[in-house]
């Protein structure tokens, strides 16, 4: 029973982006009884248009609409129109992400307090605590199938390559080493299969046993009645009345036609680099900075984890592409301890790179040729390597603007995406590509690649949430503190980045965001 | 208050970094002082002759060499790709015989030979890496990049799987196996 909505129909709550915080909405929102539409500017893709190769996948369903890099990072030079690996498409990035599924830990709501002001970011306390969130992460897990003791759902079996660092790890001294938490079935759960170790997850996992919110939560919300799906819909501007609430969104739908859907509320769900631009590009008289930007952070404050990569060369065979493409983590140096020379911390998580991505990414970019990758290349099979994941601390000039010429299909303005690491990133790096050489050569490895940030993956903190509405663009909900009736629902929420991966906390979010939203629809205040 | 320190680390990649940006500028500026004046307005390029093919095939297999590995054929189509290209396209024509042309003045300027007589292959490597950031060498890069290692038919070679769904993925086929340590 899908629903079919009038555009006129100003009693529904407009979702902007399918994804991880924008297919949670839709369907926790449905399952309330609040009637939703969601727009979403890519296809809708099936797990028979999943395939088993990194670069066919990735020119199906990567976001390739015209941006540009920029700042200090190397990916203004090597990725100059790649700032941020993610999806147009429906699911979101919920169709690539790898499953891993941790929570915050509790200093990292809080890292001004834990550090004090750090010279040269602009760090603040989230305006909610672990103990709010945690019930939320309860109810997340559940949703999601992560492994653990919520779910009770055992991590997944270890692969070789998993026990190739694992065996690293402990030679150096490290014990914190699990194979989840992940959010992939390691038994038949929510009518989802358990995973095959096919180990091409981040191309789409073509049985389903990784959470996506491709066919989870959006079937789910369709199902209800309550939620309607509109695919290769972009959403172009947020609109208002004279009183400044939102009134609707207008869209570019398939047929390249421009609609206007009203709306009593809009939830906001494109990801850290479209949602800050959608808001830039609703400017109009009264908001002529964009929306919801009375204190200047929209687009502002973004991060995207400090990240690196290591790779090496092992004595003995791995073949790390079979298994899971994330196959374990190693949570040693995940807490604060500013006398390694950096504050906040880091996950060593284990990425299984194919033939096509490792030659790439080994050293990106136009110099990235000659004996060494190649031979380098030629030992594949004895390959292991991983993915670190760290804080990055929020900085003003780290940024989404409107590019003031070149436009994308639709006519706006493209996105310019700033990025500069900060020293304590730097460190931060440094540190890892320390620990991971030690690891490998306990191993009895000496052939070590260290790789620099690919393009960005997890992307946050561009409407971020603040106590102060002078700090920030959202309050403790999610809610704009400029407009009642404007929500965002996705990362770019976030005071800080922590060291976790994102997804688990933007779906918690948004589980809770979409009970106060329901709340307040229902009181009226809304 | 923190402020991070500035570590060695932290300094020497700032040094590497700065290292690597001179040296970029410097390359330019090479390719500035070498760069062949301009073809008159108009005049096509001519297509390539035997001696040019066969440079651009050692060209290629510079950029990513595996001598003992390939043969020359997965490079060869890659090249006959491009060289297909240059039949219908003026600027890929010109791209080719002026980035050869270009390469020989480099080769002849600092080994007194053509780019196919300097024997080591790191001296060719050091030849290429003055016009590595040339569209000319970056057109023959990214060609074989998707040519050598895309190129379902080579993986095996390289030991990698490829795709395994269709076979039920490793679950029963060893995934979790090893030996060594
Ligand atoms: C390769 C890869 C691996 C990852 N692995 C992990 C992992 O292991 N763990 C983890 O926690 N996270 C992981 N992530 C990150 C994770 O996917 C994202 O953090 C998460 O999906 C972000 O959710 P979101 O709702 O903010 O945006 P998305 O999930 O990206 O959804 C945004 C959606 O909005 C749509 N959209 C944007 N603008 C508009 C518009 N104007 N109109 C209509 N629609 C629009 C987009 O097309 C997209 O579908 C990974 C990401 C990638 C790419
Ligand atoms: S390894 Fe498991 S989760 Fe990953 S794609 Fe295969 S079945 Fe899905």
């Amino acid at each position: 029973m899908t629903a079919k909505f009038d555009l006129n129909d100003d009693s529904l709550v407009v979702i902007v982006g399918s994804g991880a915080g924008g297919g949670t909405m839709a369907n926790e929102l449905a399952q309330k009884g609040v009637k939703c539409v969601v727009l979403e500017a890519g296809n809708k893709l099936s797990l028979d248009d999943i395939e088993n190769d990194e670069w066919a996948m990735f020119s199906k369903i990567s976001w390739l609409d015209k941006r540009f890099s920029a700042g200090g990072w190397h990916g203004a030079r090597n990725h100059p129109n790649l700032p941020a690996w993610i999806v147009k498409g429906l699911g979101g990035s919920t169709v690539h992400w790898a499953g891993v599924s941790i929570r915050f830990q509790e200093h990292e709501f809080k890292m001004k307090t834990t550090n004090g002001e750090v010279v040269g970011a602009n760090v603040i306390d989230w305006p909610i605590t672990l103990a709010e969130l945690s019930p939320y992460y309860d109810k997340a897990e559940l949703k999601m199938g992560t492994t653990g003791e919520v779910t009770g759902m055992p991590h997944l079996p270890w692969s070789a390559d998993f026990k190739v660092l694992a065996e690293g790890a402990r030679r150096i001294g490290y014990s914190k080493i699990t194979a989840g938490p992940m959010s992939i079935n390691s038994v038949e759960r929510d009518d989802r299969p358990a995973c095959q170790q096919i180990g091409f997850c981040m191309q789409g996992c073509k049985l389903g046993a990784k959470w996506s919110t491709l066919y989870t939560e959006l079937p789910k919300a369709q199902a209800t009645g309550n939620c309607e799906v509109r695919t290769n819909c972009m959403v172009l501007m947020i609109e208002h009345d004279k009183t400044g609430k939102v009134t609707g969104v207008v869209y570019a739908d398939a047929e390249g036609k421009t609609q206007r859907q009203k709306a009593r509320v809009v939830c906001v769900a494109g990801n850290s680099i479209e949602s800050p631009r959608l808001l830039l590009n609703s400017a109009s008289n009264m908001f002529p900075n964009g929306l919801a930007n009375s204190s200047g952070q929209v687009g502002r404050n973004y991060m995207t984890h400090m990240t690196a990569g290591v790779y090496a060369v092992m004595p003995g065979e791995v073949h790390m592409n079979r298994g899971t493409a994330v196959a374990g983590i190693v949570r040693d140096e995940a807490h604060n301890d500013p006398k390694r020379g950096f504050v906040a911390g880091y996950t060593i998580e284990k990425l299984a790179l194919g033939l096509g991505f490792l030659s790439a990414f080994l050293v990106p970019g136009p110099t990235g040729w000659g004996r060494k990758v190649s031979g380098a290349l030629e030992k594949y099979k004895y390959m292991s390597g991983v993915w670190i994941c760290g804080e990055d601390l929020a900085q003003e000039q780290n940024r989404i603007e409107l590019h003031p010429t070149e436009k994308d299909q639709y006519g706006l303005p493209a996105p310019v995406v700033y990025k500069t690491d900060h020293p304590n990133d730097t460190n931060m790096r440094n540190h890892s590509y320390q620990q991971m050489e030690k690891i490998y050569n306990a191993l009895g490895s000496t052939e070590i690649y260290n790789l620099p940030a690919y393009p960005a993956s997890h992307n946050m903190g561009t409407n971020r949430m603040s106590e102060k509405p002078r700090d920030g663009v959202l309050n403790k909900w999610g809610q704009s503190h400029d407009i009642k009736n404007l929500f965002v629902s996705d990362g770019s929420q976030f005071t800080g980045s922590g060291s976790p991966n994102p997804t688990l906390t933007i779906v918690a979010l948004a589980i809770r965001q979409a009970e106060y939203l329901a709340g307040e629809m229902q009181r009226g205040h809304v | 208050m923190y402020n991070p320190p500035m570590q060695v680390g932290a300094s020497a990649a700032a040094r590497t970094e700065v290292t690597r940006r001179r040296l970029l500028q410097s390359m330019m500026l090479v390719t500035a002082a070498l760069a062949l004046p301009a073809l008159p307005p108009g005049a096509l390029a001519a297509p390539l002759n035997a001696d040019q093919k066969t440079t651009l095939l050692r060209v290629a297999r510079d950029i990513y060499p595996h001598d003992d590995l390939l043969d020359d054929a997965p490079y060869q189509a890659v090249l006959d790709a491009i060289l297909v290209e240059a039949e219908s396209s003026p600027e890929v024509a010109d791209l080719l015989s002026k980035g050869l042309a270009d390469l020989e003045q480099r080769a002849q300027h600092i080994y007194k030979a053509n780019y196919i007589a300097i024997s080591k292959p790191e001296e060719r490597e050091g030849v290429l890496r003055t016009i590595e950031l040339t569209d000319f060498f970056q057109k023959i890069k990214g060609g074989l990049l998707m040519g050598l290692y895309n190129n379902k038919t080579l993986w095996p070679k390289f030991g990698y799987d490829g795709s395994s769904w269709e076979t039920g993925g490793f679950i029963d086929k060893g995934f979790d196996k090893i030996d060594w340590f």
